[in-house]
């Protein structure tokens, strides 16, 4: 019988890269978040040791897709996360392996959008065919748990840390009236904004704001 | 003489920098000197910050106060909202639990802030720090003009049980000490409507900036003073806003420090006031 740190440590050694974090909230139960790409490789791990798929849950989360992949491990809940982003919410199907999850992965693609790709049986489960496309009843608006409003600011502060970076124009004039350029704030030093980025790292609030740090653009954000 | 780190904020730099040119030569007028803050963030903006995290805007908050606090200085402020953000960061970062879990974020970026300097507005250290009959001293042309004061809402922060028209009052008595007259409307409290503006212009515009406007119109000011740079925007955008509805205003609005670097005779024309979106130019024309 395995116990739950055993379940953590097979996760573990199986997708190294792909555990994004796991728990053990309490008895007979393990949490994971895993690497969207890592969907198929926990899966076979745990469905080699016996396992059974309960149900994929999805949920969506304005910025992401949750999937809650459930299984079953010797009594034991083990329950994997999966977050995909809805600019492109597409995952590995795990329905060859396990037949369980073909009205599993199903139910989440016509309810909330994911493609599973390589399904082997797509197709509306519990929704009539003639649903318009791109119609996904449990879907909800593209955008992050900010108001709306305060998006452009909370974008511009992660950014360049103002309310608006100056413009060239701006530079310009100032120039013109006898001051620098740009004022001694964080944006004017490429040092001074790394550790301001650095420190709005720390505290999580790019990750909340659905902040892609790429693109240096807040995901969702109505234009 | 007494040195000040220079907190200039976001929108002094960006959409007033006539303000940052004014505050410099009153302040050397005055003997105040003054330091950068070199790498100095957004305040962060006392309303967004309230939406958006608390850790996160405490934090930066306290980064700010922490390079002014490596200087050894306390810290001055032209904005209302910069103010309220640093002053309201710097009462949480004396307290232990704060300021434990604020300096165990500010550590991982090699920094730490202790809570042993001050944040002043540049009307409390103008007022206090100067005082009145300095002010007077340095007046060369007395302004003969008819103004008026919009404090702004963060002006009336104070500590709990402090008297929150205590610096209003002394903003009043700056610009009394110009040689202006200070015009009192029963609306001067009402807030311009710059806050509401993000969420609702046509609200802000209507129910803040128009009644102002319309009253001050009435009393027939030549100005209006202000000592934060966003009722200084939302009473210029918003006059030229306002248009748009059929209401016609051409009032100036100006910041303190520009008045007093008129008063204090500094040209017109060396402290850029084109920058202002309303007739400020042609007000200083007439003191000229």
């Amino acid at each position: 019988m395995m116990e739950e740190v055993e379940i953590v440590e097979l996760l573990k050694k199986n997708i190294p890269d792909g555990l994004l974090s796991v728990a053990t909230p309490r008895v007979r139960k393990v949490s994971a978040e895993i690497a969207p790409a890592t969907i198929r490789k926990a899966a076979e791990t745990l469905l080699g040791k016996g396992a059974r798929l309960i149900i994929i849950a999805a949920v969506d989360a304005g910025l992401d897709v949750d999937l809650l992949y459930h299984f079953d491990l010797e009594g034991k809940v083990v329950v994997l996360k999966v977050k995909l982003g809805k600019e492109n919410p597409e995952i590995d199907t795990v329905a060859d392996l396990t037949p369980t999850a073909e009205w599993a992965e199903n139910e989440a693609a016509e309810l909330c959008g994911v493609r599973f790709k390589d399904h082997p049986k797509p197709g509306h489960l519990v929704l009539s065919d003639k649903l318009p496309e791109g119609t996904f009843p449990l879907g909800k608006p593209f955008k992050s748990k900010l108001p709306d409003e305060i998006c452009p600011v909370a974008e511009a502060v992660i950014t360049v840390g103002a309310t608006a970076p100056i413009s060239s124009l701006m530079e310009r004039r100032r120039v013109e009236a006898g001051l620098p350029p740009q004022p001694p704030a964080s944006y004017s030093s490429e040092p001074q904004l790394k550790e301001v980025h650095e420190l709005i790292r720390q505290t999580n609030f790019s990750k909340q704001a659905g902040y892609d740090w790429e693109r240096k653009k807040l995901r969702g954000m109505k234009k | 003489m007494k040195k000040y780190a220079l907190f200039l904020g976001c929108m002094i730099p960006q959409r007033l920098p006539s303000a940052e040119l004014a505050m410099r030569k009153v302040f050397n007028s005055l003997g105040l000197r003054i330091a950068e803050m070199t790498g100095y963030t957004c305040c962060p903006d006392p309303i967004l910050a309230r939406l958006m995290d608390r850790r996160v805007a405490l934090s930066m908050s306290a980064r700010n106060l922490s390079i002014a606090e490596g200087q050894g200085l306390d810290v001055v402020v032209l904005c209302n909202g910069c103010y309220e953000t640093l002053w309201e960061a710097n009462e949480f970062m004396k307290r232990g639990e704060t300021s434990k879990e604020i300096n165990e974020l500010l550590a991982k970026v090699g920094r730490r802030y202790d809570g042993t300097i001050n944040v002043r507005h540049v009307v409390e250290v103008l007022h206090e720090d100067v005082g009145i009959e300095a002010i007077k001293n340095q007046v060369k042309k007395p302004l003969g003009l008819k103004l008026a004061v919009h404090p702004g809402c963060h002006l009336f922060r104070e500590e709990n049980g402090g008297d929150i028209w205590r610096k209003p009052k002394q903003f009043e008595e700056l610009v009394s000490a110009t040689g202006a007259e200070v015009v009192r409307s029963d609306i001067d409290q009402l807030c311009c409507g710059f806050p509401t503006s993000h969420v609702d212009e046509e609200f802000s515009l209507k129910h803040n900036l128009l009644p102002k406007l319309e009253r001050y119109q009435h009393i027939g000011v030549d100005g209006i003073v202000v000592v934060c740079p966003a009722c200084n925007v939302q009473f210029e955008s918003g006059q030229l806003a306002l248009r748009r509805y059929g209401a016609k205003f051409s009032i100036p609005c100006l910041h303190l420090v520009e008045l007093l670097a008129l008063a204090f005779g500094v040209p017109a024309k060396k402290l850029s006031l084109e920058f202002h979106r309303s007739p400020v130019s042609q007000l200083a024309a007439r003191i000229e």
